[in-house]
């Protein structure tokens, strides 16, 4: 019982919501991405360019802010890469990703040695987001629910605002609803004269932002320093949870609870159960139920029709 | 008769000249060289007395044409990279002048090492790819097949040959099992293979220190804390200085095998049912079904080929290099697989020539920081640059066609 209560405690739940953000911001860009009609396997890689930017900022800036604000503008530029490849040079989506990982580790790494002498681990920085924590008054006193949601960092206040922005932004706004039909009826949105390739644009380029903010949470949030690998396949866990999520932000955001609290649990149980078990049977937890998540929830939710699908149109210009 | 005769005498004279050079210059003796140019001049003859007509000024044409946008890729990559290194305060000439000598001439032995386990991974992909499926996780099959290796080579006490062939089988088959996990969920729920075994391979990745620590890597007792123990000696494969003393001492056979896997796995592709019903269903599913050809039982026959090739990476390093097990024995062969895959645009006999030259950039980066100091991730830049170059062939119609128009668009109102 003292083990249980060591683990299964409000702490626990705290640790789901921090280790649950960077996915959920990657999650809530892909799903936007895909709702435009492209895949985007180069979250990881967006993240990483993020994470490295933000810190780098950060570092020669100062302001933990002004980081966040590249990390944010450096993903964005980053994803539109992917967009130019994929959108106006039709290349196959996944192959455009997976060339775009390798670009982000070959450019990240390269700076890394010019600015730091070495790969691995950059110096750490001085101030960092987490300095900023804020307990919202009042709200942060109700028991359990109060430090969960309401005594946090600031990415993730941001990130409870962007999930309910985004949801708001796909159902009810003119621009959404345009990316909606760009990945569902590409045709259908060019003949009411509104063109895909900008609707796509716009999907990968809101992607690229969320994988920066999430690569800065990840640097310059949780962290004090930039780690090579440190993102460790989540880009790939917020394609899941994406999926696993049907494509909605909502959905992704749930999904992406589960996701960390696998983390978070898998963490605990290491500290808990020490040397009986090996420490890498509880690390590779979060990697199976991803596994697990996508195979069984995969059949439930639809894809976007035209997701994946390239669109080429010649305009009259 | 005489001409099928002849061209039969051609045939196996190209072979035999081919695989002399092949195994001469990859233990770096570059009159080995000379020997695959002969070769590729006697499969010219081939083709001319089999079929008849085309000079060998068209076909010299049509090679150069194929080799085109790859070439033009590369020089753009290498000016661009030359760009950055300025930008950084670097001399492009001096790195790039030891980044050629360092890959192509002083570390060529080391090239082909790095190459070997990337002509394994990268089949693997451009076998998955074939059938529209991306094997991303190749990594994590590169270490299910290095442990079996290990494990087996620690035990196996058979004459070489026998024992040698028995590890290459069994780890490739273990490798092909991990892969059955997402081949079945891809057919049974639709689960996409980038996700599994993206995740399945963190998780093979994480699950080696487990193994490691079983097999004499225990950080208590040893003396090399996570390295298992040396394989037998028995299950070492061959090292050409056993008949070419000028090569270097770890210079092993398994490039020979990876170009053989290659070479078959061109043929199972091109030349079988198999093959085929690969292709067709990579190609258009709807199609392929329509014909009878079931979508489900190729998926399975690709991904767990893929994994079976993919392990092979792992045995190779085992069995050829290292000759034990540690955390980091793969350095992102894996991932590396899928970039010669796809510079290679699939096909298994490009892999051996983009795997070469991407394991030549890694040798020759190596050497160029350890003489110029100027840091070898450049390569890993000007990697992804020439992979985006040549993946994005589009991008040359592109800019061609916005030039065309604006100098249409410039005549038009001239002429107004």
């Amino acid at each position: 019982m003292e083990v249980l209560a060591q683990i299964f405690n409000t702490e626990l739940l705290v640790a789901t919501i921090r280790l649950s953000t960077p996915i959920t911001l990657a999650a809530v860009g892909a799903t936007i991405c895909e709702r435009s009609g492209v895949v985007n396997i180069a979250m990881e890689g967006m993240m990483i360019v993020g994470a490295f930017t933000g810190l780098i900022g950060a570092m020669f800036t100062g302001d933990p802010w002004l980081g966040l604000l590249f990390a944010v503008l450096a993903g964005g530029v980053f994803s539109l890469l992917h967009a130019f490849a994929t959108v106006s040079l039709h290349l196959e989506h996944v192959v455009s990703g997976a060339v775009l990982n390798i670009l982000a580790f070959g450019i990240v790494r390269y700076m890394m040695v010019m600015i730091f002498g070495h790969p691995g681990t950059t110096d750490p920085i001085r101030f960092s987001l987490k300095n900023y924590q804020w307990a919202i008054p009042g709200l942060s006193k109700i028991p359990v629910l109060g430090p969960i949601f309401f005594n946090q960092t600031p990415i993730i206040y941001f990130s409870f605002l962007l999930i309910i922005f985004f949801t708001f932004f796909l159902k009810k706004t003119k621009l959404g609803l345009h990316i909606k039909a760009a990945g569902e009826h590409p045709l259908a949105l060019e003949t009411i004269g509104v063109s895909v390739y900008k609707m796509r644009y716009t999907g990968v380029f809101i992607s690229g932002m969320m994988a920066g903010l999430a690569g800065a949470y990840l640097s310059i949030e949780n962290a004090v320093s930039f780690t090579e690998g440190m993102s460790s396949g989540r880009g790939f866990i917020a394609m899941a949870a994406m999926i696993s999520g049907g494509w909605t932000p909502i959905g992704a955001f749930i999904a992406s609870l589960f996701f960390g609290f696998a983390d978070a649990l898998q963490v605990r149980l290491q500290v808990a159960l020490e040397l009986s078990i090996p420490e890498e049977l509880f690390i590779i937890l979060p990697y199976v139920l991803t596994v697990v998540a996508v195979a069984g929830l995969v059949r439930k939710s639809r894809a976007p029709k035209a997701d994946g699908v390239d669109f080429m149109i010649e305009r009259p210009e | 008769m005489q001409n099928n005769s002849l061209s039969k005498i051609l045939i196996i004279l190209m072979i035999l000249t081919g695989i002399a050079g092949i195994v001469l210059w990859s233990a770096s003796y570059f009159i080995g060289i000379i020997f695959i140019a002969a070769a590729l001049v006697l499969y010219y003859f081939y083709k001319r007395s089999a079929e008849g007509g085309e000079s060998a000024g068209a076909w010299a044409k049509g090679f150069i044409k194929t080799l085109y946008i790859p070439v033009f890729g590369i020089i753009a990559a290498i000016i661009l990279g030359g760009i950055i290194m300025i930008i950084t305060g670097n001399d492009p000439v001096v790195a790039y002048k030891a980044l050629f000598y360092g890959g192509f001439v002083r570390s060529w032995h080391i090239s082909i090492l790095n190459a070997v386990p990337l002509i394994f991974t990268g089949l693997s992909v451009a076998f998955a790819f074939q059938a529209g499926l991306f094997n991303i996780g190749a990594e994590g099959q590169f270490y299910i097949g290095s442990m079996m290796a290990t494990w087996l080579g620690l035990r196996l006490g058979m004459p070489p040959v026998f024992s040698i062939f028995i590890i290459f089988i069994v780890s490739g088959l273990a490798a092909a099992a991990y892969n059955i996990v997402p081949a079945a969920l891809k057919v049974k729920t639709g689960a996409h293979e980038v996700i599994t075994t993206m995740m399945l391979a963190h998780v093979a990745r994480h699950l080696s220190p487990i193994f490691i620590r079983g097999n004499g890597g225990d950080p208590a007792s040893s003396t090399h804390a996570y390295v298992t123990d040396d394989i037998l000696e028995n299950n070492f494969l061959p090292i050409f200085k056993d008949f070419l003393p000028n090569a270097n001492y770890r210079l092993h056979v398994g490039i020979l095998i990876a170009i053989a896997v290659a070479v078959l796995v061109y043929y199972i592709l091109y030349y079988t049912r198999i093959g085929f019903e690969v292709r067709a269903v990579g190609q258009n599913p709807n199609a392929a079904r329509a014909q009878g050809i079931s979508i489900g039982k190729n998926i399975m026959i690709a991904l767990l080929f893929a994994g079976f090739l993919s392990g092979l990476a792992g045995v190779n390093q085992v069995v050829g290099l290292d000759h034990k097990m540690f955390q980091n024995l793969s350095a992102g062969y894996g991932w590396n697989g899928i970039s010669v895959a796809i510079l290679a645009s699939n096909n298994p006999i490009g892999v051996i020539f983009t795997s070469i030259l991407w394991g030549a950039l890694d040798a020759g980066g190596q050497y160029m920081t350890r003489t110029t100091q100027i840091p070898n991730s450049i390569v890993e830049i000007i990697k992804g640059i020439i992979l985006f170059l040549i993946v994005a062939r589009y991008i040359y119609t592109y800019f061609g066609n916005r030039m065309k128009k604006r100098r249409i668009d410039r005549k038009i109102k001239e002429a107004v």
